[in-house]
């Protein structure tokens, strides 16, 4: 049953970023991502990280699209800006660059004996063992093995806040016109 | 090619996660290379960063069952992935707020359009 389920999120996960990729206009991208995201968290769900399924349904699908569709929204684009003329020689060369470093990737982990030793994903625990993916339980790591990647995450965002507000302020404009 | 009944019925393995992984990531490198629209390519990312969320996700799932200590290698996994989405939503702020400043600008949102640096 978690194979079905499984394996019916990851087929809807490649169609959706599959989609996300090929639409001209950002917003239908967006709403697929939106998809993705959601087909991402039930595999979440299926191995054991339950506190992180909601966080990406909240912060992912709900925080971060939204602030794509506000900027896309706000930037109101006309059909003209967002036609693209992509070499189809460019297009090409990227999809056998993307194709070749995915046979490499499952070429590496098709012959990794560690890869292949390791447990069914969706058996049991031992019994006794300590709950995983718990609210409680990813708390206390953040706090004590992760505490030092949690205050630098800290400074991350409070430096990316400034460069926010610092970028986005309004400049007096240009006396020598824009830059085209 | 597997029969589809078996991989459906069979167990799910580290192996298949991470091989869905890496077709997500692939896809998401297609459309950073491919693409350009700005917006597009910042969109590709968050699917780059979610590949790697998932194979991490997955990998940590694995040492759960294997040794006595893994529950809190899973949960160390998981607390890694929390740091990965902070990273994720500050690059989405940046990156967009880098693309308004540019479109007040030079009134495009296309990659190869915006080529003041290039030599």
């Amino acid at each position: 049953m978690d194979a079905v389920v499984f394996w019916g999120s990851g087929l809807l996960s490649i169609a959706a970023s599959l989609l996300v990729v090929t639409r001209r206009n950002p917003v239908y991208g967006a709403i697929f991502l939106v998809l993705f995201f959601t087909t991402i968290s039930l595999d979440f769900l299926i191995l054991r990280a339950s506190f992180l399924a909601v966080i990406q349904v909240l912060v992912y699908a709900g925080a971060i699209m939204v602030l794509y569709l506000f900027v896309i929204m706000l930037l109101s684009l006309q059909p003209e800006e967002i036609k693209e003329e992509v070499k189809p020689a460019r297009k090409v060369s990227a999809a056998v660059f993307a194709a070749g470093l995915f046979f490499l990737l499952v070429f590496a982990i098709r012959h990794s004996p560690r890869v292949r030793q390791a447990p069914d994903l969706a058996g049991d625990l031992a019994a006794g063992a300590a709950p995983i993916g718990t609210t409680e339980a990813i708390g206390i790591e953040l706090f004590k093995s992760q505490l030092l990647p949690f205050e630098v995450t800290s400074i991350l965002i409070l430096v990316a806040i400034l460069g926010t507000v610092y970028l986005t302020r309004k400049r007096a404009p240009n006396p020598a016109g824009g830059g085209r | 090619m597997m029969p589809l009944a078996m991989v459906l019925g069979g167990p799910l393995t580290l192996e298949h996660a991470l091989f869905l992984a890496s077709a997500i990531f692939c896809i998401g490198v297609y459309g950073v290379l491919s693409r350009q629209n700005v917006l597009v390519i910042l969109m590709c990312i968050e699917l780059m960063l979610n590949a790697a969320n998932l194979a991490i996700v997955a990998l940590g799932r694995s040492m759960a069952a294997a040794t006595p200590s893994g529950p809190v290698i899973a949960n160390q996994s998981q607390a890694f992935v929390v740091v990965v989405l902070a990273v994720a939503a500050a690059e989405a702020g940046v990156g967009l707020a880098i693309l308004l400043a540019a479109y007040r600008r030079w009134r495009t949102v296309k990659a190869g359009e915006i080529n003041l640096l290039k030599g």
